[in-house]
């Protein structure tokens, strides 16, 4: 019971003030990759112990805690014990499916979703044909419209797709710094972090870990698709093309409340502050990659 | 497929740049003078652009007549409001360079950039 209690105390923890305390921080700006696998870390943790949390509230009796099979028991992972297989009670089946549901929910939503955006960018990718000449210098399709507008179609088959009037509005230089951008979601596959992220935020909703990582992993993809393209072209120039695309869209002035990450962004991008160091970031990844296991750990160890 | 995606093309591009009706005898013929493709393919394409919406068709004398259902303008708008246009459900299908933003927001970013290019090239 004191596991349990230990366990659903961490998902707790998880789950409200983990997600506040690291949107506060000032460091996921200055390393957006570390920062996103920090936030997928994050839920990641929430899911696994939440899971052993139902899990070890619902099978009220102690287990056996003896070497791995103990452990793999305990986890669910093996019906190693032959006197409770034999006759499974409605109580035990609850211990099984109520936490194998926090997995295997977000994991459905995550494959709905994978479908729905495959089906999406399939029919962006057939309209493309039709009004889209190809650019191979830019590596981009370009389509005739008096909005200016650059974006990409991720997964198989990738497309940069760029306006008209974007290319009307951009200087070389520019464009290609927008570019470098738009390959860096592509070549990183960033698509695959939004859908996790999104499919996590749809499994729990009302979940502030929910909330705020689906916003801030938007933001952070950006940021680290604007640090790729500051590798090889001008701040000035992303920042211009930024300001360019984005004021050239600004006549649907009806749009609510700003909240966009543009002026975040453009102002990261002129404003070029030290990156933390690398042993920052590793400690950031490695605090991500073990914060999931902990739960594990307190779960099935060794007897207290 | 990739073989009907680009006839598709070629013939809405034929159709949208022609601006008139016309049978699929005249979009072979003018396809034709670039390279060969044989009538019934021509034929079963421009029957699946109808089945699809693109185009609508009447008869005359024996033969069909074929005229795209929207502009290409309208087609290239729809496009673009699909992809542009802020509805956020298919999550993540694309990845926008920069989202709408307010007036009052754009000219926070001309000031940003005016301030940055006054204090001298950053490195």
């Amino acid at each position: 019971m004191t596991r349990a209690a230990v366990l659903a105390g961490y998902a707790l923890l998880m789950g409200t003030l983990a997600p506040y305390l690291l949107a506060r921080a000032s460091w996921p700006h200055r390393a957006p990759t570390a920062a996103i696998t920090a936030w997928l870390g994050l839920a990641a943790t929430f899911v696994v112990s939440g899971a052993l949390a139902l899990s070890h509230l619902l099978l009220a009796e102690p287990h056996v805690h003896d070497g791995l099979v103990g452990l793999l028991t305990a986890c669910g992972l093996m019906t190693g014990d032959p006197v409770r297989a034999a006759s499974p009670t409605p109580a035990d089946l609850a211990a099984v499916l109520l936490p194998a549901a926090v997995v295997l929910l977000p994991a459905l939503v995550l494959v709905r979703i994978s479908w729905r955006t495959r089906r999406a960018r399939r029919r962006q990718r057939d309209m493309l044909a039709l009004v889209g000449s190809p650019a191979p210098r830019y590596g981009a399709t370009v389509v005739e419209h008096e909005v200016p507008a650059v974006y990409c179609l991720p997964g198989r088959a990738p497309r940069v797709v760029v306006t008209s009037a974007a290319l009307r509005v951009l200087s070389d230089e520019q464009l290609r710094a927008v570019l470098a951008h738009e390959h860096a979601h592509i070549a990183g596959r960033h698509h695959l972090v939004r859908a996790a992220v999104e499919a996590f935020a749809r499994a729990f909703p009302g979940l502030p870990l929910a909330r705020l990582a689906r916003e801030q992993t938007a933001l952070l993809l950006e940021m680290a698709a604007d640090d790729r393209a500051l590798r090889g072209h001008p701040r000035e120039a992303l920042a211009a093309a930024m300001y360019e695309v984005a004021a050239g869209q600004t006549p649907q002035a009806a749009m609510g409340a700003g909240g966009s990450g543009s002026l975040v962004r453009i102002r990261r991008v002129l404003d070029p502050y030290p990156k933390p160091g690398r042993a920052t970031g590793l400690a950031v990844v490695l605090t991500s990659a073990a914060a999931p296991v902990l739960p594990l750990l307190i779960a099935c160890g060794p007897g207290v | 497929m990739r073989q009907l995606g680009e006839l598709e093309a070629e013939i809405m591009n034929r159709l949208w740049s022609w601006g008139r009706p016309a049978t699929a005898r005249d979009v072979l013929t003018d396809i034709n003078t670039r390279r060969p493709v044989a009538y019934s393919t021509v034929k079963t394409v421009a029957d699946i652009l109808y089945r699809k919406g693109m185009l609508r068709r009447e008869k005359e004398g024996r033969a069909w007549l074929y005229e795209p259902t929207c502009t290409r303008q309208q087609y290239t708008a729809a496009l673009m409001q699909e992809a542009l246009g802020g509805n956020p459900d298919p999550a993540g299908a694309l990845l926008s360079f920069v989202e709408r933003i307010s007036p009052g927001e754009a000219d926070a970013l001309r000031e940003a950039l005016r301030v940055a290019k006054r204090r001298g090239g950053a490195p």
